[in-house]
């Protein structure tokens, strides 16, 4: 793994972690009137790779509402706990094995 | 009967002028400003993993892994620095053993 | 620090659907109550869910979250204005002058309808903290690589 594809990891974990946040704050605000969805344009963000930038948060459209304005949905925020738990674990788990080859290396495979 | 043998002539080979250590740039030199530049390198990611955590902790801001991240790449450095070393010094131990 | 403010986040959510669930059974219990402290029967009442920028616990007391993320709070809590029910017991020892007796404005199947979605709502925040904490655990394993 080289070093570009870690600092590509790292970016992909930060803005999970800030999509998980809005996530609980949806959650958080779900039985709460006039609460809009929030979210972050993952895609976007992830490409435009501004190091340290903290991502843009943006209401969620096409979400229907109901009678007091709350748009927030159940399905859609629990579906999204999930993928990013697991989008962040994964990522988590394949530079925690880029680190344990780098510290192998520099002990040439002995114990430490 | 044989031929008287002819004296030993100059070998015409310019030999390079042995300069005396400390003067111009010896292998010497070299390795210490390496080890400098490594030791200053080790300082600047400590520097940065103290930093890192000292943001997290306050409150500041700053990433849970990258924190991780940050204290890691200086452990990593360092602890590759003293495999260097230790290295160097066996090598300097096994040059000194050398019958000469 | 988006992982812990999730944590926080998560927390003032179950906060607020349990004091809406003490407030609904309270409801539930007393849907019957003809008498009260302050005179007439008792009166329904319910929480009113407002959302709060949400303050690190890791930081200083000013320190708020960044970009949108939000809490919740119960910012009031407020009387149900519907009229009373009134029923004809003219033997009860709480009847007016005509016979009237008044109970409760609970509507003991609406409250257990309100009682299903703070559950689901305090469960909601419930898998928002496991989810957090998974990851949390993972980032923190980077340490001892």
């Amino acid at each position: 793994m080289s070093n570009a594809i870690q600092a590509q990891a790292e970016r992909y974990m930060d803005l999970l972690a800030e999509r998980q946040r809005l996530v609980a704050s949806n959650l958080a605000n779900i039985d709460t009137p006039g609460y809009r969805t929030k979210d972050i344009d993952f895609q976007f963000e992830f490409m435009s790779m501004a190091q340290g930038a903290s991502p843009q948060t943006i209401e969620v459209a096409d979400l229907p509402a109901r009678n007091d304005g709350n748009n927030v949905s159940l399905d859609r925020e629990t579906r999204l706990l999930a993928e990013n738990t697991l989008r962040f674990n994964l990522a988590a788990s394949l530079v925690l094995s880029n680190l344990k080859m780098k510290r192998l290396a520099i002990h040439e495979g002995n114990a430490q | 009967m044989a031929a008287p043998i002819s004296p030993i002539q100059p070998v015409p080979v310019a030999l390079p002028a042995v300069t005396p250590a400390g003067q111009g740039q010896s292998g010497g030199a070299v390795f210490q400003s390496v080890l400098n530049e490594a030791v200053s390198r080790i300082d600047t990611l400590n520097q940065n993993a103290q930093d890192s955590v000292m943001k997290f902790l306050s409150g500041e801001g700053g990433e849970i892994h990258r924190v991780a991240l940050a204290v890691h790449e200086s452990q990593s450095a360092f602890e590759m620095f003293l495999q260097v070393r230790n290295k160097v010094i066996s090598a300097y131990q096994e040059v000194m053993r050398m019958q000469l | 620090m988006s992982l812990f403010d999730a944590l926080s986040i998560s927390a003032s959510g179950m906060d607020a659907q349990r004091q809406r669930a003490e407030l609904l059974v309270q409801n539930l219990a007393n849907s019957e109550t003809t008498r009260t402290p302050e005179g007439g029967p008792y009166r329904r009442k319910d929480v009113v869910f407002s959302s709060t920028p949400q303050t690190s616990p890791f930081g200083a007391v000013f320190q708020t979250v960044q970009g949108g993320g939000e809490g919740v709070e119960v910012s009031e809590v407020v009387e149900d204005l519907r009229p009373v029910e009134k029923r004809y017991l003219p033997g009860h020892p709480d009847a007016d002058a005509e016979g009237y007796v008044s109970f409760p404005n609970v509507n003991p199947a609406e409250d257990m309808a309100d009682l299903l979605s703070a559950t689901r709502g305090y469960q909601g925040d419930v898998a928002a903290i496991s989810a957090v904490k998974s990851m949390i655990s993972q980032a923190i394993q980077l340490l001892g690589a």
